[in-house]
């Protein structure tokens, strides 16, 4: 009779255990595999959103491009250079400029650092005859406004990036309307690589820590 | 005032605190002890909370302290003499017991961030701005990183820790940027994430850690009160009011995505920023535990996180997933990218790549 | 009506016990008292200034109070050692233990909770953690399943040796059809708290030193190793300080307890050893650090292998017949194994959890002074309790103290 309580008892408990058990599966709210699916999923009907980066890009002065199918905006870039328009300087061909002694010197601080000498000079990419705009590689003319033309001549991976907004930071906000710089707002076109400094933080307390 | 999940007390009913003094046996007309300027620098949290004490309070409130609210108790019912100080206890007792931000209706939200506003602004005079902006639907955020271009110049961190009122005095900071050597692959344990010399160094290249907002996180798995969730936008927060400080999300998270304040955090005045959320970067206080939001007081308005406009190289990325135009899409869509301890099945949303 | 003037009866004679005594009994708790003293100032200290008076930091950001945590659950659920015998299988060699071995668990207990609050950056907002006007992460956090259980393990704790002594102290026996469940119950849930606790770490894939499934079973090993092992050095004080019988034969079957746990408990040190060290992976640099140091920085070094070696010593020494039933040896290797399994459960356990870091950088921990201080204060604060549950259930049990019997 004693043994029955307790095996009674015994089962009670155990079934008890058993329930707690199978009761405390963590809750699951998502029922994705995995994140990717869960985005495709999501986006399925997408249909825009209030946000926009509109009130950001107010002061930015713009210029909407289209490249395959991406539309964008990037800055404008005529009005940022110093000197521009080219032509109320060079007034008259290269070769007459450079023998007038009495004319101020220009451009002297111009080194160039990008590619080597064999593949580029200043005449790649400016024109003598056409000093207000560039000059692609068979002699089409670039307005400096689309400079990126210019460099995709080359630089064909970085331009299929930018496109999709891998290379080029982003202006504004995240959301659409998407503008992003150009390659010369990053890059100086005559000495394309960024510079080596030192970093804007250091952390003496992480130093200490790990002494 | 109904439903609400707070407890409150109406302190304000009480009638007969109108003379009587601070202990310096004087009324308060002539009682200077309340009139001393604090010129010291203050906290974060003090800023927000502290109530100008001398020595009397000071050691009631240390002993007080060690019971759940009698902190806010002792001083709303001890002698009370002007109606700012009884508005700063009330809202000291309503703070103490206020809910969960998660389960607030969107009212009580409005509140909670009023009263902290009016609660800043009693304490320094000065206006602050603070969203209790919810998550957009149809928005979920991501993040991409593209390690050929990070240059290793910290902009990221330093903008970090400025736009997000992170104590200045232990010098936390987020971010952290891994200087890893060529040739040696994804080396963290070699890596030096805190280097100072020019960069980049050759040789070397540069890999950005943070929380990754992990779509399913471990961290909100462990938390034992809730005080920390996913957002509908994919933002995983913390609730630094309702946050216990055990520590167990930092055990949880695989990535040091996340920061405890040890002591009280502090922030020159000055340098506090002023444009927050209630989820984000308001002040916060010792024992709880803060982290990345992906500058949820910025991102929800639709800017981007404060290291994405700091970046001058472009290798930050952010955007919303589920807009299948957008350029985090593209870059997912595009390049090869990877995640970290991806075999952990934490569904990171932050992405690297390469060019 | 009744009730209420025996309950008020027993709480008056348990007071009056336990505030009379002999001298040592006095300079004992006057000893404890001076210690909690201390432990309540650096706690003060700590609750003034933040986390940051401790050793602990950003990469380890546990430290010697879940330790001790972590090691003292194990001390709660090993009473249950000798509940389940004698409530259930009627061996009444342990019945004069058992009521010692649920003091030790309530004490246990009382300082884990203690624990675990010094462990808290924020004790004023606790309530958050209490179901109802809290919000509890249940069941996903096993921190919350923990709070229940170890909270549960107190209640039942408590309530089966209050019923008992209850009865006793009015001449009355105690009926089995009440305190077999409750028995019954506690049994599952000692195995439970430890569990628990194990899977709070376990359940870290962040964490591959306790990501592992050996964890469990090696908590509930040296568990029923260091729990009982205490409760026979309890014995042994209590047996020659107090008028309370202990036989032989009981310290002897406790030892039995302890010394097959102990073994058990080894083997599995060899297995986990084994894992890690036989096909090293980067998951195993943390058992390194333990064992053998990494990059030069060696802090655990000196108390793992001292641990290991006393663990080993003790096994030993309590295998062999000849050695284990000489009680002064007995004791000693029961003090041993203790210690030994303190600090292997403890920081052993905790510590190289977060070493190396999440990328791989060490940052080493080293408890300051005021952490020490709370420790001890909470060890004391345990003491204490447990002298003044001790000291009634003896009183009681050896029916010196009786309803209506000390007239006043």
């Amino acid at each position: 009779m004693k043994n029955k309580y307790h095996i009674k008892l015994y089962f009670a408990s155990s079934f008890m255990l058993l329930f707690v058990m199978l009761s405390s599966c963590k809750e699951k709210e998502e029922k994705y595999h995995s994140i990717i699916d869960k985005i495709e999923v999501e986006s399925k009907d997408y249909h825009g959103i209030s946000t926009s980066s509109d009130i950001y890009l107010e002061d930015l002065k713009l210029i909407e491009i289209t490249e395959g199918e991406h539309t964008f905006l990037i800055p404008e870039r005529k009005s940022k250079i110093k000197s521009y328009s080219c032509i109320e300087c060079h007034t008259e061909p290269l070769e007459k400029l450079q023998n007038n002694k009495k004319l101020k010197e220009a451009h002297w601080d111009i080194k160039l650092i990008h590619a080597d000498k064999n593949t580029l000079n200043c005449a790649t990419c400016h024109s003598g005859n056409d000093m207000n705009n560039l000059k692609s590689l068979t002699d089409r003319k670039i307005s400096f406004n689309l400079s990126y033309k210019l460099c995709m001549q080359c630089h064909s991976k970085e331009f299929e990036d930018w496109k999709g907004g891998a290379h080029g930071k982003r202006l504004g906000g995240w959301a659409q309307p998407r503008a992003s710089n150009s390659c010369v707002d990053c890059h100086n076109p005559h000495k394309p690589g960024f510079e080596t400094r030192f970093p804007s933080w250091y952390n003496t307390k992480t130093e200490e820590e790990r002494k | 005032m109904e439903n609400k999940k707070w407890f409150s007390l109406n302190l304000s009913n009480r009638k007969k605190q109108s003379i009587i003094s601070c202990g310096c046996e004087k009324t308060t007309e002539n009682c200077n002890h309340n009139l001393v300027k604090d010129t010291e620098q203050k906290d974060g949290f003090e800023q927000v909370f502290d109530v100008k004490m001398n020595r009397r309070t000071a050691f009631k409130k240390l002993t007080a302290s060690l019971l759940i609210g009698a902190g806010a108790v002792s001083t709303s019912c001890s002698v009370i003499t002007d109606d700012d100080t009884k508005e700063k206890a009330q809202i000291d007792w309503e703070e103490q017991f206020k809910g969960n931000y998660k389960l607030m209706t969107d009212d009580e939200k409005n509140a909670t961030v009023n009263r902290l506003v009016r609660s800043y602004e009693l304490r320094t005079g000065k206006t602050i701005s603070m969203s209790s902006k919810n998550a957009e639907e149809d928005v979920l955020f991501g993040y991409a990183f593209n390690i050929s271009k990070c240059k290793g110049y910290m902009d990221c961190v330093s903008a970090c820790v400025e736009e997000n009122n992170q104590d200045r005095n232990s010098q936390m900071q987020y971010i952290r940027i891994h200087e890893m050597e060529d040739g040696k692959g994804l080396n963290f344990a070699e890596a030096d994430d805190n280097y100072y010399h020019e960069v980049p160094a050759k040789g070397h290249f540069y890999l950005g850690t943070q929380c990754f907002h992990c779509d399913n996180p471990p961290c909100v798995e462990v938390c034992p009160v809730k005080a920390t969730w996913k957002e509908d936008d994919g933002i995983v927060v913390i609730d630094y009011d309702w946050c216990v400080g055990c520590r167990y999300c930092m055990a949880a998270c695989p990535y040091d995505g996340r920061r405890f304040n040890w002591s009280n955090p502090e922030i020159p005045e000055e340098e506090v920023n002023k444009e927050q959320h209630y989820l984000g970067n308001r002040l916060r206080k010792k024992g709880v535990m803060e982290k990345c939001t992906f500058c949820i007081q910025r991102s929800r308005k639709g800017k981007n996180p404060a290291c994405v406009d700091a970046c001058p190289t472009g290798a930050r990325i952010f955007g919303n997933l589920l807009d299948p135009n957008s350029t985090i899409r593209w870059v997912l869509e595009n390049k090869k990218v990877f995640r970290l301890k991806e075999d952990l099945g934490t569904e990171p949303k932050f992405w690297y790549f390469m060019d | 009506m009744k009730r209420f003037k025996i309950l008020k009866s027993l709480v008056i004679d348990s007071i009056r016990t336990t505030t009379h005594g002999s001298k040592k009994y006095h300079l004992w708790m006057a000893f404890l008292t001076f210690v909690m003293l201390i432990g309540m100032y650096c706690y003060s200290i700590q609750l003034k200034h933040g986390l940051s008076v401790t050793g602990m930091s950003d990469s380890v950001s546990w430290g010697l109070y879940i330790s001790n945590f972590t090691f003292l659950v194990g001390v709660a659920a090993a009473a249950v050692i000798l509940v389940m015998p004698t409530y259930i299988l009627k061996d009444i060699d342990f019945k004069q233990a058992v009521l010692i071995g649920e003091g030790i668990a309530v004490s246990a207990l009382i300082m884990c909770l203690a624990f675990v609050v010094a462990d808290m950056g924020g004790p004023s907002v606790l309530w958050h953690m209490i179901p109802g006007i809290g919000v509890f992460n249940f069941p996903n956090s096993m921190l919350a399943w923990d709070v229940i259980a170890l909270n549960g393990y107190l209640f039942i704790n408590i309530s089966i040796p209050f019923y008992i002594l209850f009865k006793l102290y009015q001449g009355k026996k105690p009926n089995p059809k009440v305190y077999i469940p409750g028995a019954l119950i506690s049994v599952f849930w000692a195995v439970g708290i430890h569990l628990v606790t194990a899977f709070l770490y376990q359940g870290l894939q962040a964490r591959p030193f306790w990501n592992n499934a050996l964890l469990g079973p090696r908590f509930l090993a040296s568990a029923f190793a260091a729990g009982p092992a205490l409760i026979i050095i309890v014995l042994a004080i209590i047996r020659t300080y107090t008028a309370f019988k202990i036989e032989d034969k009981t310290l002897k079957k406790i030892a039995l307890v302890v010394t097959v746990a102990a073994q058990i408990n080894l083997i599995m040190l060899v297995s986990e050893l084994f894992k890690e060290f036989y096909a090293p992976t980067h998951h195993s640099e943390s058992a390194y650090y333990l064992f053998f140091g990494l990059h030069g920085k060696t802090a655990l070094l000196p108390w793992i292998w001292s641990a290991i070696s006393m663990n080993v010593l003790a096994t030993i020494v309590l295998s062999i017949h000849k050695l284990r039933n000489n009680f002064k040896v007995l004791f000693f290797a029961c003090a041993l194994l203790f210690i030994a399994i303190w600090i292997e459960k403890g920081f052993g356990l905790i510590v190289p959890g977060f070493i190396p870091g999440s990328y791989g950088k060490i940052v080493e921990y080293t408890p300051t002074g005021i952490e020490i201080g709370v420790t001890l204060g909470i060890w004391a604060m345990g003491a204490f309790v447990f002298t003044i549950l001790a000291k009634t259930a003896i009183k009681i049990e050896t029916s010196e103290m009786r309803y209506k019997k000390l007239d006043y």
